[in-house]
């Protein structure tokens, strides 16, 4: 539906909720009238927030589309309110510029803001370096080899070194593989309980300061992903001082959940970074207070049911996060740090990252927005995702809040 | 017959101290029974117990299979190599397969931390845990302590020393939570690279990092298998090491008390963690551990099997 007026509803706007109030929603902006015959929703004094940006797509087409599709992945940012995204994909290595157009052609089909990241090393091997000149002409924003640690140092060096030329940002997500050592779970006193293997903190701090002095070094950008825990915080922060061009983001769940979780030996827990111990949790919040952490990602990461319907170590690690995200922590967000901070975390930062235009809703202006109802309840239920998974770990929980609608690329999709 | 709280034995932890003298007690009766002319028993009689092995075991999946014979029970032996999980099969797949042949109790041991408990979720069988991942090994843990309270009386403040690979050990973790459940102090001695570094859930032992104050006190010290991969993966510099700072001992045994008990999970590594003249020796109760393994175990599949004809 191409055009709707949502009455009762309460649109955040220069960084402030108004008052109750009708949207008038007509191809695409938020305009002063709607035309006769155009539907009404009853808001019911819900919030509309700015639609959301999320960082760490994994859609897995081409190659891996038996799993999951970008219309699987443009319907879950749909459902969840996420107007655009930076996507980067474990199973697709973009490596080369006909990669990349391919992938853009595919992107294109969906009319959605999705910026893409490409591979600095053939294939994620960190042993040839990828043609990114070409890359950057073509359109990615920035360079990141998936998940993978770059344990070659030299390889690091030349391939920062080279990908200076475009300018554009390192993305990496922190963690020693050495140090990892086939570990999955954060080494705490919940895995030393149940005997498994696992990742010391150490790990990710190792990486981070590794990759921290080569930034220094050959002053190039660099991004980290899903920083967990507050040791790496506090070396981003040295190192943003000492002059060195650092972003991170945390990973939504790592705001949610730590590793207790691990007691109930749940596979949709398993995910590439390890939830660390309730202390590391409560210091990436203090990290979203100080301003240190630059955005919340989401790191949408879709795994067949067969891959996790096994025991916890044999899961396939991933977990999306899209459908849920906005209802499982705009409460406990907006309430610890305000609405516009939340709104900032979300949206604005994560977009400006990606170098994509924000999605700040004003009068007159086109429009992308969530509808929320931040105190109804939702509880997560397997039909609440797209495509054919369901990897949440929140499934079965209930979420604080609910999403009414989204209007999305002049669509509105009521729930 | 009183009934278990527990329906499945996923481990030690949690499990209360009712439970585990409910099967103690019953395991002293069938040790009774083990040393008959005639050392069957009907309880079990026309139920199918699988015995589902995905990682190499002797003794314990002998130990099973002889107290299911016990009771009476059918046995199926299940393991990976000669099974479709060669051909990629699921667990879960695997197993639904195994339940439609309409079997009433699954001994699993899996390298999985939690498989039991997956399984269990996954089917209405009763599971038995054989041994996951470095988790739980609840019936050794169970044997231990009957063997214990066999030699000594009872468990209940006795002080009970632990050496060896701890951060690998199922049999440790089963036995902490356990013994400690009972009344016993718990000791935990081991090099720092083959110790838990987060012991927080653990507080209810005490860990000491040098053997000679570890054993001083013990009344029975658990000597554990240390494995050759340890020292592929630089954990340790070398067997010869080892067993200088942390082997069982004779001169190790004149720190200890003079009818401390020497136990050992098996198989054991002569020369390694225990010296053969002490494996051998007046001290070990290491055969007595192997037959109560049988008389622990034939206990837990009565009470759980029993349970479940109650309920």
């Amino acid at each position: 539906m191409r055009n709707v007026i949502l009455d009762n509803v309460r649109p955040f706007v220069n960084g402030k909720f108004e008052k109750p109030t009708k949207m008038c929603l007509v191809d695409g902006n938020w305009a002063g009238e709607a035309p006769e015959g155009t539907e009404v929703v009853d808001g019911r004094g819900a919030i509309a927030l700015p639609a959301l940006f999320g960082l760490g797509l994994d859609f897995k087409e081409p190659l891996r589309d038996d799993i999951y599709t970008f219309k699987d992945g443009v319907d879950a940012m749909r459902r969840g309110g996420f107007y655009g995204g930076l996507y980067e994909s474990s199973a697709n290595a973009i490596d080369d510029s006909l990669k990349l157009a391919a992938i853009q052609q595919i992107s294109a089909k969906f009319g959605l803001s999705i910026a893409f990241l490409g591979a600095f090393s053939k294939n994620y091997q960190c042993k040839d370096l990828s043609e990114m000149v070409e890359l950057a002409q073509g359109g990615v924003v920035g360079f990141g080899d998936g998940n993978q640690d770059c344990s070659r140092t030299r390889f690091l060096r030349l391939a920062m070194e080279y990908g200076s030329m475009t300018g554009k940002r390192f993305f990496f997500m922190p963690l020693d593989d050495s140090l990892r050592h086939h570990g999955l779970v954060h080494e705490g006193c919940y895995a030393d309980t149940l005997g498994m293997k696992g990742i010391p903190r150490v790990a990710e701090t190792v990486s981070a300061f590794r990759i921290l002095e080569m930034a220094r070094f050959l002053k190039v950008p660099v991004h980290f992903k899903q920083v967990s825990c507050g040791e790496t915080l506090k070396l981003i922060e040295t190192a943003r001082a000492q002059g060195v061009d650092v972003t991170c983001d945390v990973d939504i769940y790592h705001l949610l959940i730590d590793d207790s979780c691990l007691l109930e030996l749940n596979s949709n827990c398993n995910v590439p970074m390890p939830f660390r111990s309730a202390e590391d949790r409560e210091a990436l919040w203090k990290g979203l207070e100080s301003g240190v952490v630059n955005a919340i990602s989401m790191n949408h990461d879709p795994v067949l049911a067969q891959d996790k319907e096994v025991n916890f170590e044999d899961a396939v690690p991933g977990a999306v996060s899209l459908e849920t995200a906005l209802p499982a922590i705009w409460k406990p967000l907006s309430e610890r740090l305000g609405a516009a901070r939340a709104v900032e975390l979300l949206s604005t930062a994560p977009a400006q990252l990606a170098g994509v235009a924000a999605a700040e809703l004003a009068s007159g202006k086109r429009a992308e927005l969530v509808l929320l109802d931040p105190e109804t309840p939702t509880e997560v239920a397997s039909s609440m995702f797209a495509g054919q998974v369901c990897n949440s770990p929140l499934l079965g929980k209930q979420l604080p809040s609910s999403i009414l609608g989204t209007y999305i690329n002049s669509e509105w999709r009521g729930v | 017959m009183s009934a278990l709280e527990i329906k499945h034995l996923f481990g030690l932890r949690g499990v209360s101290k009712n439970d585990i003298r409910l099967i103690l007690d019953n395991a002293k009766q069938f040790r009774e029974i083990l040393e008959r002319p005639v050392k069957k028993v009907p309880s079990l009689r026309g139920m199918t117990v699988v015995n589902l092995f995905f990682e190499n075991s002797t003794r314990t999946r002998t130990s099973f299979e002889l107290a299911e014979k016990r009771l009476s029970a059918d046995t199926v032996n299940f393991t990976s190599s000669n099974s479709s999980v060669k051909k990629g099969e699921t667990l879960v797949d695997t197993l639904r397969n195994i339940e439609a042949m309409k079997i009433d109790i699954v001994v699993v041991r899996h390298k999985g931390t939690g498989v039991p408990k997956f399984l269990a979720d996954n089917s209405n069988a009763i599971i038995v845990n054989a041994g996951d991942g470095a988790h739980e090994h609840p019936t050794q843990a169970l044997l231990d302590m009957l063997t214990i309270e066999e030699k000594l009386g009872t468990l209940e403040g006795k002080n009970v020393t632990i050496v060896g690979d701890i951060r690998h050990s199922r049999v440790a973790r089963s036995n902490l939570w356990g013994m400690t459940t009972m009344g016993a102090h718990v000791t935990l001695c081991g090099p720092s690279t083959l110790v838990p570094r987060n012991t927080e859930l653990m507080d209810k032992v005490t860990w000491e990092s040098d053997v000679k104050k570890a054993v001083k006190d013990a009344d029975a010290i658990i000597a554990l298998r240390l494995q050759k991969e340890r020292m592929d993966d630089a954990l340790l510099p070398s067997m010869r090491e080892y067993r200088n700072t942390f082997g069982i001992t004779h001169e190790l045994l004149e720190c200890a008390k003079d009818k401390v008990l020497i136990m050992h999970p098996g198989p054991i590594n002569r020369g390694v963690e225990l010296d053969s003249e002490i494996a051998d020796g007046e001290h070990s109760v290491i055969l007595d551990q192997v037959t109560n393994g049988v008389a622990v175990r034939m206990a837990v599949l009565y009470l759980l099997a029993g349970g479940r004809a109650n309920a």
